[in-house]
């Protein structure tokens, strides 16, 4: 071991020693009673309304359609898992309990305005919360005060904030598009700007569209925009890793998915070439790293890399693929979810990152080898997992429209982060375990999360409950314009 | 116009050359009180959104912005010099390149689309330039200047189109860019005022 292992397991330790008895936290028992309010009012909305979408509101401003109600219920799941995740950990050692009370009020604001911006029926109003997600995030990245944190927090701060002003910027352009063409007046209103794209100036609807994908791109950690996602993954505390893969991901790609069934009809050459260009390169960018990774939070981070750009390639297909983007899109929540949160285990038991040292989890912590092997399983796209059953559609999708080469590039691309991975995580889980067995307590409210998000990922694989299954079809529905 | 777009070109380009953060900070001001002044002069009507667009973008970006990070900087007894951009002549050759470069754009745009060349060269040019910060430097304050320059260029372009948005947007908007603001001003003492070892011991995260 390294002396600054040597350091974080000492610590670590004095962590687990000083926690004997941890008096009950109010702030994290609130965040729960709050994310279960929140599954229980997004399923109350995905089952209470399945006639006449879409649905407005509040003057036009909310819009319950399939995709956000897919979403919704998507990351409020997530938010119930991590939410009781927070309050095992800090329930079961007192050193946590620090700053918990400005950690749960960000993360509070975090998923307020995610919801909001999941139900947002203008464009603008989705950037606006987009931006106060990322406002709120930033201090949750800090939590715990290490200073690998603060030095991500700033990248993410940074690269986010520049992703998204060139997203307004292409917001601005399509503007003016509009004002130059027959519209007079720029809407970034969901429904109307569908219905009246003929009449807008065509290289500033171009040029906006490009500078739109590309700085929502960014958020999605998509190419070249990249290098900060795998240093946040790997420095923030696991709980708003969990938070940031599982759901700002699918809020910006929320977005990306607005922008595409209101604008990419009128533009689909240009918005297939973008897609595909950032999904291969991440893809390519991904397993390069992946190959290299010697931390296996990190790999983590380079794998969801790589799942970003399987969507957008997918994204690139269309309607012929609409399906299974969506079920990728949520499995790779749940793995990502999973994942991330059994890291955090590995990491407070082993005091370490590093592969290389972490060896025989299935023996050493059989609940949390168990989870880091099905969500491995699962990242890799192994049946009978949701993450399979999505990529073969998308790939499917890719020979039906006739895409043969971005077809073959694909299919090498996954073969070698598929080896990649697998080379790196199994002796993590089946190798023979470096020190003594040492079966540590493992909370069952860190478990539960896990264990729910798993039977998810399973569902989505094998069998779809009649009403999920709808859910998914209205969303492809909407989104296959193209 | 093209006075207040000569003018807002000419406080994009000299800070560059000035390796000091007072003249950066500077420099921030006065395209925010620029950026005021073009409102104004191009809007026919005072309205509610033309009024959070004057005070977004003269207050917030002219005074506020330059005025909380020159108070971290005051504080922190930071060192006088600060390079924007690489002090040497290739940088300076490639800042002429970029305007160069920006006035062609927006020349041959506007013989396809319309509009007002020198507007649009404007803007090119601040955005570029400000990329340029961005991507050359690695020092906190350095990449924050970079940031701000974009997004003064993005404000100076949505003040071209003929209506704004709806106040509530335009406020939501403002609000956040502050927001922003002030978060930058927390990073930047937080990198002044705290430096602290990379290999300190961490403890428990959640």
């Amino acid at each position: 071991m390294t002396a600054a292992t040597e350091q974080r397991a000492a610590a670590s330790e004095i962590g687990e020693g000083t926690s004997k008895r941890p008096g009950r936290s109010t702030p994290t028992i609130a965040l729960v009673t709050l994310a279960l309010a929140s599954v229980l009012l997004s399923t109350w909305l995905c089952s209470g309304m399945s006639a006449a979408l879409p649905v407005t509101a509040l003057h036009d401003w909310l819009r319950f359609d399939g995709i956000s109600r897919l979403f919704l219920l998507l990351v409020n799941l997530v938010f119930l898992g991590i939410a009781t995740y927070v309050w095992g950990r800090v329930n079961s050692e007192a050193a946590l309990q620090k700053g918990i009370g400005r950690y749960v009020t960000c993360v509070v604001v975090f998923m307020a305005a995610s919801n909001l911006a999941l139900l947002s029926n203008d464009l603008i109003a989705l950037w606006v919360l987009l931006e106060i997600t990322t406002l709120a995030a930033v201090p949750l990245i800090q939590h715990g005060g290490s200073q690998a944190g603060r030095l991500a927090s700033w990248r993410y701060f940074l690269f986010s904030s520049v992703g998204l002003t060139f997203a307004l910027l292409g917001f601005a352009c399509i503007g003016r598009g509009m004002q130059l063409g027959s519209l007079h007046e720029a809407s970034f209103s969901i429904q109307p700007a569908s219905s009246a794209l003929q009449a807008v100036s065509e290289p500033w609807h171009r040029l906006g569209l490009v500078l739109v994908l590309f700085g929502f791109g960014t958020k999605l950690g998509l190419a070249p925009m990249y290098s900060w996602l795998p240093d946040v993954y790997e420095a923030a505390p696991p709980a708003t890793t969990a938070l940031l893969a599982a759901v700002q991901f699918n809020v910006t790609l929320v977005a990306v998915l607005r922008v595409l069934q209101v604008y990419a009809a009128a533009d689909s050459a240009i918005v297939t070439l973008e897609l595909v260009a950032l999904g291969l390169g991440t893809m390519a960018l991904s397993a390069l790293n992946v190959i290299a990774a010697k931390n296996y939070k990190r790999l983590i981070a380079y794998a969801a890399l790589n799942h970003a750009g399987v969507i957008a390639v997918g994204l690139a297909v269309g309607k012929a693929a609409a399906y299974g983007v969506l079920l990728y899109a949520v499995s790779n929540a749940f793995i990502k979810a999973i994942l991330f949160l059994t890291a955090g285990k590995i990491r407070s038991h082993y005091g370490t990152e590093r592969m290389s040292e972490v060896s025989g989890l299935i023996k050493d912590l059989p609940f949390t080898g168990l989870f880091f092997m099905v969500g491995s399983f699962a990242l890799l796209g192994l049946p009978p997992f949701g993450s399979f059953l999505g990529e073969l559609i998308i790939m499917s999708g890719l020979v039906r429209v006739g895409h043969m080469f971005v077809f073959a590039a694909f299919c090498s691309i996954l073969t070698v982060t598929f080896v990649a991975t697998g080379r790196a995580v199994f002796p993590m889980i089946w190798g023979e375990p470096k020190k003594k067995a040492h079966w540590g307590r493992q909370p069952i409210a860190t478990m539960v999360p896990k264990l729910t998000f798993f039977v998810a990922l399973l569902a989505m694989g094998l069998y779809l409950p009649a009403g999920v299954n709808t859910l998914f079809r209205q969303a492809a529905a909407e989104l296959g314009v193209r | 116009m093209t006075y207040l777009l000569l003018g807002y070109l000419v406080v994009v380009i000299i800070p560059l050359l000035a390796a000091s953060w007072r003249v950066s900070l500077l420099g921030l001001a006065l395209q925010g009180v620029l950026l005021g002044w073009v409102a104004l002069k191009s809007q026919s009507e005072l309205s509610a959104t033309t009024l959070i667009v004057v005070v977004d973008v003269g207050v917030v970006r002219g005074i506020v912005a330059p005025w909380v990070l020159q108070r971290v900087l005051v504080r922190s007894n930071a060192p006088r010099r600060n390079d924007v951009i690489p002090a040497n002549l290739f940088s300076w050759v490639l800042v002429a390149a970029i305007v160069f470069a920006s006035f062609r754009f927006a020349t041959r745009l506007s013989l396809v689309e319309g509009g007002n060349p020198m507007h649009l060269a404007t803007v090119t040019a601040a955005l570029l330039l400000g990329m340029f910060v961005l991507a050359s430097q690695n020092s906190m304050f350095s990449q924050i200047v970079g940031c701000l320059r974009i997004e003064n260029a993005v404000a100076l372009f949505e003040l071209s189109a003929s209506a704004h948005l709806p106040a509530l947007l335009q406020l939501s908007l403002s609000v956040v860019f502050l927001l922003t603001v002030l978060l930058f001003a927390r990073f930047l003492r937080g990198q002044l005022q705290s430096p602290q070892p990379l290999d300190a011991i961490e403890q428990p995260t959640l």
